[in-house]
This record gives structure tokens, sequence and C-alpha cells, in this order.
């Protein structure tokens, strides 16, 4: 699954929510996120509780990274 | 009144009148006579039905320029209407291909993908004539066929250009596709397309040159483009012509002689070409109230070719000229200039224009016989 890959929580956990099982594992995947160094553009991956900053410089400043997937424009 | 002369209305107009009702006075300060009066029932008497004998009768077009890309002509004897018509048809009626939709993968270039967008959707494009023509249609519904769009792709990334010299300043040199240009993109041809655009029909941009963003190392665009058919009246990116504007033809009358020094002033108060100077001929100088007696040999001032007249109104402004000469342009006389962004050939531009008002009048015709029916 993809870095977008966010799935909207189904209010009706009662059926097939459970059987999914794997949800616990899904979490620590998606909390980890890719992020770009304003100072030293480097690609800093940040975990659930891990501090702001970036490991190469220090740099506070991170940027999120540009959706992979593709945009469509109207060329007006 | 003796009852054998015919009252003034029941002549034919003279020669005079006819070109007094043909030209628009352009005065120091004002525009007189700006209405045309060529219409049924405005002079008693006068006939003035369209016919379309009589227009073919009055009508003459004469090519001035004939470029690829600029047409220059004239058309004599047509009311502004239609002129105006064909103008209009011009600029916002004939279809054109042009980028529509743009589809970013990735763009880290300092552009917007917005503006990006923006920008490449106004890029004309040139390709097979036939193919344009008649073989792509506008497109209706969703999906994209091979006879309504057309693809094109831009994948470019900036290196940094070892070969350069460390010390080099100029990003074209010191990296590689520092500059986006619309020679970059490439055309992808699908389906039946491969038959209609292929070696010299390709879809091409038609300015190779055209700067679409500038980049440094690293970054990247990285899209596709889908072409569609459009008109200029919904988007000018559509429009076929970079300009199509006419002017009426400018008139100069000298009135009374200019001669001399005075003569010298004058055409320099025109464009160049417009006023010619010429020697004062004995027999003029001879003729009594010919305004010429005793300047024999003198030069005078002679309307050499007042299409190229930018009508400035300058010479009216100066005291000496006063009362010696009448400006105007002639109402039914219209010099088009046609200038094509490249798709059309911009003579052809204005036959299209032509077929165009005619399907319109078609169509008129055919709504107006329902109404009647």
């Amino acid at each position: 699954m993809s870095r977008e890959g966010y799935q909207v929580p189904t209010a009706s956990a009662g059926s097939g929510a459970v059987a999914r099982g794997s949800t616990g594992m899904q979490d620590t995947r998606s909390s980890i996120m890719s992020y770009l160094c304003g100072d030293c553009g480097g690609s800093v991956h940040l975990g659930k509780d891990s501090t702001v900053a970036c490991p190469h410089c220090a740099g506070r400043v991170l940027y999120k990274e540009r959706t992979k997937r593709m945009v469509q424009f109207e060329a007006r | 009144m003796a009852p054998s002369t015919k009252a003034q209305w029941a002549q034919p107009p003279s020669k005079e009148e006819l070109e007094r009702r043909n030209t628009v006075n352009i005065n120091k300060e004002t525009v007189t006579n700006t209405v045309s009066t060529d219409f049924p029932g405005h002079f008693p008497g006068e006939d003035h039905a369209f016919s379309i004998d009589r227009f073919q009768s009055g009508f003459d077009i004469t090519f001035h320029q004939n470029d690829q890309f600029h047409a220059s002509f004239s058309l004599v004897g047509i009311d502004a209407s239609l002129a105006n018509a064909f103008r209009r048809i011009l600029i916002a009626e004939i279809p054109t291909l042009a980028i529509e939709n743009v589809f970013i993968t990735n763009n880290t270039s300092v552009i917007q993908d917005e503006v990006l967008a923006h920008r490449l959707g106004l890029i004309p494009f040139k390709g097979g004539r036939e193919g344009l023509r008649n073989f792509l249609r506008f497109k209706k519904g969703e999906d994209a066929q091979d006879y309504d769009t057309v693809q094109l792709d831009l994948n470019v990334t900036c290196t940094v250009n070892t070969d350069a010299s460390p010390n080099e300043t100029d990003p074209l040199k010191a990296y590689h596709n520092a500059h986006v240009y619309a020679k970059d993109i490439t055309f992808t041809p699908q389906g039946r397309q491969e038959q209609y655009f292929s070696g010299e029909d390709a879809i091409v941009p038609v300015n190779p040159d055209i700067l679409i963003a500038k980049m440094r190392p690293r970054q990247t665009i990285e899209l596709s483009m889908y072409m569609n058919l459009g008109v200029g009246s919904d988007h000018s990116k559509f429009s076929p012509v970079a300009t199509a504007s006419y002017r009426l033809m400018p008139t100069i009358k000298i009135t009374k002689p200019i001669i001399g020094a005075d003569a010298q002033k004058f055409a320099n108060c025109f464009p160049e070409g417009v006023i010619g100077l010429e020697k004062v001929s004995k027999k003029e100088a001879g003729q009594r109230g010919s305004g010429y007696e005793g300047h024999a040999g003198e030069l005078k001032a002679v309307v050499v070719d007042p299409m190229r007249d930018t009508v400035s109104r300058e010479c009216l402004r100066h005291e000496e000229f006063e009362g010696k000469v009448q400006l105007g342009r002639r109402r039914d006389h219209f010099i088009f200039s046609v200038e094509s962004t490249g798709q059309w050939d911009s003579d052809e531009l204005f036959l299209e224009a032509v077929k165009k008002l005619k399907q319109k009048c078609k169509k008129l015709e055919d709504q107006v016989d329902n109404m009647v029916r």
C-alpha cells in the first residue's frame, strides 16, 4: 500500500473490522512518515514519538513530500 | 418650380455625392459622417436593396502581402457588419488543437503546477493538415479516442554538466536541461494518428524555442498532456490568429495647393511615402485660379500612397495647412491584417472564416424555413 493509503475508519466495527486483524501492524507502518529537511534537503523519516528534527543537520523545518500520485490540471 | 425640372432628390446621386457618403470625415478634434447610409429607404427614390449581383459588381479583394503566417489584403465594397463578422470568426470560431489537460506526475521546479499547466496550454502547435482538418473531431464524452485526443509528454531532469569548467557561471553550460523549451515536448501517436501525424506531419510546437521553465540540478518535470480541438470563444489558446484586425483606407485630399517649404513640412507630417513632392509644371502655373500662378518650378505636395498613412492628424495641427487638406477614411475599404499562430496558413484562415459564415447563414436559413412551415 502506498504512503497515501489512508483509510477512513469505519464506524460499524461489528462484522468485518475485527476480521481484518492486522490493524496493529498497519499502524506501525503508517506512523513512519518521510519528510524533506528545509535546511539540507535530505529526506527524514520520522516515527510516532521521534523529535521533529533532521538527524543530519538538526534542522527543525521539515516539509511534507509531494504526492507520488498523478495530479490533473486544466491548461487554462 | 418648372414642371419639366425634376426635384433634386429624384436625380441619381452625383459622383461627388457618392464619394461624400462613402467617406468618414476626420477633422481636427472630431470624426463625422461615421454611419453608413446605403440601406433601403434612407434616400428617397434610390434603391439600396441588397442583391448578390450588385454586391458582386462592387466587391474587390487585393492582396498586399501573403506570407505563410501573415497576410494583408483589402476588401473593397463590403459593409462593416460583414467585415467585422469575418474578423470575429477569425478570432473566435475557427477550431485549433491546443493542450487542454495536463497530468503532472512530478514537478520539483520552482514553477507551480497550475502556472506550468497554463503556460503549456498557450503553446501553439502544428501538424499534418489532413489530420488536423479532417481526421480530428471535437471531443464528446469522457473517453479519449484517437480521433479527438492527442497525447504529448514532457520528461526533463536538470543535471550537472561534468564537462563544464567548475567556474562556469552560465547555467546553460554548467547544467544539462537548465532551460525547458517547447522542443522538449514529445508526441506519442495513438491508433490511427500514426497515418496522419508521422514524419513531417508530426505534432510539434510551431516555435521550438518557447521557454517553459528554468531548472537547477536535481529538479525535474515529469508530465503528460492531452490536446483537444477547441474554439477561441472558449479560451484564447484555441484562437488560430495572433492578431486579426482591419482598418479603413485613409484618404487625404489636398484642396488648395501646398507649395515650397510648406510642401516639405506637409510631407514631414505623414509617414514616409505617403506624400510626395513634385515640381509645379508651366501649364499649371499658367492656369488662372489654380493657385499655382507664378510658382512654376517650385515643389508642390501630392498624395502618393494614402494606405501607408496612420491618420495621426499631425497636419491638422499646423496653421499653414488650415483649409488646405481634408483627411478621411473610405467607409467600405477594409485593410485586413491576419497573423496566424502557426496551425493554419493565414490566407487559408480567411477562406475558412468565409466558409464558417456561410455555414451559419445556411443554419439560419433552415431555421427560418422551419418557422414559416
